[in-house]
């Protein structure tokens, strides 16, 4: 089947809006009799709450509502785990944990209001290091985590652990006796922010009758509305969540975050309140990347074959394990601790624990590129070791077709080779470097194609021919809606300016998938397919009838319904459409597309970053990246290509320069200015290269892209600069600072 | 941010008035970028704002009596741009353009910039080693300061309430006279500098002996810091790598640096060390070149 609209270069359909600013965000909602809510925030980073006066702050001209964690029913939510109280009862664990909340006429009045309350704590010991957390006698973050909803007691109950999970194959111990060689190594990654420009607002209207209504910058409406329901005791059929844009999620848009206080809030003001998080709040208190603590240690034979691996990684999720999801509220990327590579022999251990900062989410590729980075550099090392080129012994030991994966997940038409291959190939592996203190480095990963539950799609033709999809999902920026117009428009073989989407709310549908897991163009690309071909078939029936033939005897090709036998007739999309819609009314198809199984069918990634260090100064320069994707059908070339660049460009700045920095638990980067991203300046060229193999589990066997840019980024540049100097930074990110000193002691070691 | 009046008045007489009635309660506006923030995080609460951008006479740049004056409300990215500047001191047109982005500079003023006071911004380390000074008007008259004795602490200048810089003006250089400014970035091209350090170096006629130094650095203590022993190192010696070292070394004593999040004190004292010597070197190459525009390449983050 040659394709016309999918695999073309087009262009958003709600470019224009943005650019032009009209597309609604959360904070443009206006409702009559708005108000605004505010957080008072814990200084402390474990202290109990002796007492709160809000008199003087109640007394604040303006203010509505002042509640408190007294106020409060003692509800605890949680994506998974439900561990986060509306705000503080008792107790604070992390400096920036709400301890009361304000709603006042305008944003002065709450604040002032604000700095009115008076809180008096008492200290408490903390915990910040993981490890230290979890060793005996530590101080709990949580004393009554067994009473939680969602809690899953775990294997072995160890301080501050919330969740142990387990996957091994083979036999370990032989393993390791079949090794020549036997390397072990620790790595840390840093706390990292998702850095989207739209930090997280709500707005919630309660009326009279307890009917409530949501806008929030949250990616997963359905979830949110079923959340609600269920974790503050409310009837679910009086919830109704807007889809409004959400000006970028990254993973992080997916918690209840302020929604129950603001809901708590318009509750108790009687009327609509707004709260929008500045972005020192986002920073002290968003749901940034976890920091990890990855020890691996592998065993290998001389000619490089890896045979055993042990893993641990522990990820500290900060404060509260609420942000999330799955049966166990762990992070999936401790399962990439044996990479790409057929181990037969494993042991991998991942545990979630508490301490007493910021608390932890999903951030693209959950708790990927911190494994990947620890897996890859240590299969560096392992090269190192042997005397081996870190490109031979990876391509020694890559997964094959067939091998299992932690878990249990089989993988098959297995494209690492050739990816990897690529890249070398383009990034001139084996060439020599153009001068001193330049290095080449390797990162390889992959991820699946994401699902679960249903997604839905809706496709009506009005009788002029302009077709409508009808969709709940919410536009995270990533460009989904239009990727669904172009699916649509490649089955009705219409110009996609004739399809426009329509954008429901938690009414339109039962439920509906959320974007996540790089799942929402494969589910909701599925559904809109089904719908669309449905339609198609439809309508075939009617142009049938209207030209006296058989409808398997019609064909659709550039928005004419011809006969495909004897003389040649034909009409227009739009003159069935009118036909069709005068004799059976109403041209609408709705579609549930349902989630089976996660396909065994992989898209691999390998990057290769090459760097120059200035010995004098520890300076690191990126020369430049390549990127080599194993891809299926690509939908749209602008899309793909911008969901790959933008995930080099975060994993660049996590390798390079972001930090979360806390000290004693207290976040101090705690605005943009003192947490850098990367900017326009700081990038490299980056050269791309898709190897293409139409075989995805997405619509038009299309793979996925949303998560694979990021999550070698980090490896291959330690891996590079690692071959600048000789010298391994374990530790992300990799500064100018840490370098020099790493030299420094190098050169007095020598 | 607290509710605030806004004062526009059109000359420094009318600024005067405004200063009185408001007393403490007031602050001067210039660009806005510095103080804006400061209000929006509460660290400043001024309830009138006195708005210099309708102020006649405050910007522009001309030459007198062969000193650069420069308005206390020329804008960062006019001083960059002024072919008079680029002309007569491009070490000063390029040190502007380290500053920020081109959206920053388009607003921040000279004035403002001097008056914010941060000791890790970028003009105030040139215009120390170019021996600029700042002229500060109030209803009683006015007074030139040297730049290096302006700043006091962190936020911190000599300005008293109801002084307006109305100029700075920068002398010009004697001949056989070469400067450079270096930036360190190493974190991201869009930041506040790590380190960063000018130097304006004069050579004797047979251009091998310096006969004069200024040397300054930024962001590594609490007011910009002139490196005066450095300087002293190589004053009337012959121009050799060694003496470039042995200054290097003396600047890593003067400066005394904090931790943050561009680096550590222990970090920053040795790259104060670092860039004091690439900017020697740097403004010792500006011998070699004829006149010279700020070139392109030279926003590469003090890296050469
Ligand atoms: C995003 C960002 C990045 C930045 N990065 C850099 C950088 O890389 N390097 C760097 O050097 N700087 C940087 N800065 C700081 C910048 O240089 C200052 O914000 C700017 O110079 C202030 O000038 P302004 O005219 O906007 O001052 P305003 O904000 O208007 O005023 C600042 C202060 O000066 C006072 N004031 C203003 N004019 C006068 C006057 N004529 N007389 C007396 N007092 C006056 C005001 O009352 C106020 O206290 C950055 C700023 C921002 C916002």
């Amino acid at each position: 089947m040659k394709l016309k609209i999918v695999g073309s270069p087009t262009e958003r359909i709600e470019g224009p809006e943005k650019v032009g600013g009209q597309t609604l965000y959360t904070a443009d909602i206006k409702l009559p009799s708005i108000i605004w809510g505010k957080c008072l925030r814990s200084p402390f980073s474990h202290a109990r709450i002796v007492r709160v006066n809000t008199e003087k702050a109640k007394k604040v001209k303006g203010v509505l509502a002042v509640l408190t964690g007294a106020d409060l029913p003692p509800f605890r939510v949680g994506l998974s785990l439900q561990d986060i109280p509306i705000v503080a009862q008792g107790k604070v664990r992390f400096v920036g944990e709400k301890v009361a909340a304000v709603a006042a006429e305008d944003l002065n009045a709450a604040e002032e209001a604000l700095s009115l309350i008076e809180v008096d704590y008492e200290d408490l010991p903390a915990v910040f290091d993981p490890k230290k957390a979890m060793e005996p006698g530590a101080s709990l973050v949580h004393e009554e985590l067994p009473s939680y909803k969602g809690f899953h007691r775990p294997a072995e109950m160890i301080p501050n652990v919330f969740a142990i999970q387990n996957w091994t194959a083979g036999d370990l111990s032989s393993g390791f006796k079949e090794a020549d060689l036997v390397l072990e190594h620790t790595f840390h990654t840093q706390l990292a922010h998702q850095a989207y420009l739209e930090p997280h607002a709500a707005v919630v209207a309660v009326d009279g009758s307890d009917r409530i209504q949501v806008w929030a910058s949250c990616k997963a409406p359905f979830r949110l509305k079923e959340q609600l329901a269920k974790q503050l005791s409310l009837p679910k059929d009086h919830i109704r969540v807007h889809i409004v844009a959400v000006g970028g999620d990254f993973g992080g848009k997916g918690s209840l975050m302020d929604i129950p206080i603001c809901y708590h809030l318009a509750k108790a003001a009687e009327r609509p309140v707004k709260m929008v998080m500045t972005y020192a709040e986002e920073l002290t208190a968003g749901d940034p990347r976890h920091p990890s603590v990855v020890r691996l240690k592998s065993g290998v034979k001389k000619d490089g074959t890896l045979v055993a691996r042990e893993a641990e990684v522990i990820f500290n999720s900060g404060a509260y394990a609420a942000f999330k999801p799955g049966e166990i509220p762990n992070l999936g990327g401790a399962t990439h601790a044996t990479g790409v590579y057929r181990i037969l022999n494993y042991a991998i251990r991942s545990y979630g624990v508490y301490t007493n900062t910021v608390p932890c989410g999903y951030y693209r590729a959950p708790g990927q590129p911190q494994v990947v980075f620890a897996v890859e550099s240590h299969t560096d090392l392992i090269a190192k070791e042997l005397g081996m080129d870190p490109l031979d012994l990876r391509l020694r030991n890559l997964l094959r077709d067939g091998d299992k994966l932690p878990g249990g997940r089989g993988v098959e038409k297995v494209r690492c080779r050739e990816t990897l291959e690529a890249a070398a190939k383009k990034a001139g592996w084996k060439k020599p470097k153009a001068g001193k203190n330049i290095g080449r480095g390797i990162g390889v990963s992959f991820r699946h194609v994401g699902g679960s539950g249903e997604a839905n799609a809706e496709i009506s033709v009005a009788p002029d021919g302009k077709v409508t999809i009808l969709t709940a999902v919410p536009d995270t920026g990533t460009g989904t809606h239009t990727l669904l117009q172009q699916i649509a428009a490649e089955v009705l073989t219409i110009p996609p300016s004739d399809i426009r989407a329509e954008i429901g709310d938690t009414e339109t549908f039962e439920t509906d998938a959320a974007p996540g897991g790089s799942k929402i163009t494969s589910m909701s690309g599925q559904a809109v397919l089904e719908a669309a071909q449905e339609m198609r078939e439809r309508m075939k029936t009617t142009a049938a009838s209207l030209l006296g033939c058989n409808a398997s005897d019609i064909k659709l090709e550039k928005g004419r319904f011809m006969t495909a036998r004897g003389a040649k007739r034909a009409l227009a999309f739009a003159e069935v459409a009118r036909q069709a819609s005068k004799e059976n009314g109403d041209l609408r198809v709705r579609k549930i597309f349902q989630f089976k199984s996660r396909s065994p069918v992989a898209a691999f990634v390998a990057q290769i970053a090459e760097v120059e260090v200035d010995r004098e100064t520890g300076f690191l320069t990126v020369r430049r990246i390549v990127t080599s994707h194993d891809v299926g059908t690509v939908i749209n070339p602008l899309t793909h290509q911008g969901q790959i660049e933008g995930g080099v460009i975060q994993g660049l700045g996590y390798a390079t320069m972001e930090e979360v920095v806390t000290e004693s638990g207290k976040v101090v980067t705690a605005n943009l200015g003192d947490y850098r991203i990367p900017c326009i300046q700081d990038l490299p060229p980056l050269q791309t290269v898709l190897v293409e193999d139409p075989a995805g589990p997405g619509p038009f066997a299309a793979k996925q892209i949303g998560e694979n840019g990021i999550i070698a980024t980090a490896a291959a540049i330690a891996n590079a600069l690692g071959d600048a100097i000789g010298v391994r930074i374990s530790d992300l990110p990799l500064t100018a600072e840490k370098i020099y000193f790493a030299l420094k002691s190098s050169r007095s070691a020598a | 941010m607290q509710p605030f009046e806004y004062r526009t008045p059109k000359n420094l007489k009318e600024v005067q008035q405004e200063l009185k009635q408001f007393g403490a309660d007031a602050k001067l506006v210039a660009g806005g970028t510095a103080l804006i923030i400061m209000m929006k995080q509460r660290l400043v609460r001024p309830t009138c704002l006195i708005s210099l951008s309708s102020v006649r006479g405050l910007a522009g740049i001309a030459e007198k009596n062969g000193a650069l004056r420069i308005g206390g409300s020329t804008t960062h990215r006019e001083v960059e741009t002024s072919s008079l500047v680029r002309r007569r001191l491009p070490l000063l047109a390029e040190t502007y353009r380290h500053v920020a982005t081109i959206r920053v500079r388009n607003m921040a003023t000279v004035g403002g910039g001097l008056a914010h006071a941060d000791p890790n911004q970028d003009p105030p380390p040139t215009l120390i080693a170019l021996g600029a000074s700042v002229k500060a008007s109030s209803a009683g008259g006015s007074r030139m300061i040297p730049v290096e004795e302006f700043f006091t602490d962190y936020y911190e200048t000599v300005l008293k309430p109801d002084e307006v810089i109305t100029e700075v003006s920068v002398p010009r250089l004697p001949p056989n006279s070469a400067g450079a400014f270096l930036k360190f970035l190493p974190r991201t091209a869009d930041d506040y500098a790590t380190v960063s350090a000018a130097a304006v170096v004069t050579l004797d006629r047979s251009k091998k002996i310096f006969s004069d130094v200024r040397i300054a650095l930024g962001s590594v203590g609490t007011t910009p810091i002139r490196a005066r022993e450095a300087e002293a190192v190589l004053r009337g010696q012959p121009v050799k790598a060694e003496a470039l070292r042995a200054a290097a070394e003396k600047a890593k004593q003067a400066v005394d640096p904090i931790s943050d999040f561009r680096g550590s004190a222990a970090y920053k004292r040795e790259m104060a060390g670092v860039f004091v010597r690439r900017a020697l070197e740097k403004a010792l190459e500006g011998f070699k070149r004829v006149k010279s525009a700020p070139s392109r390449q030279s926003k590469r983050r003090g890296r050469r």
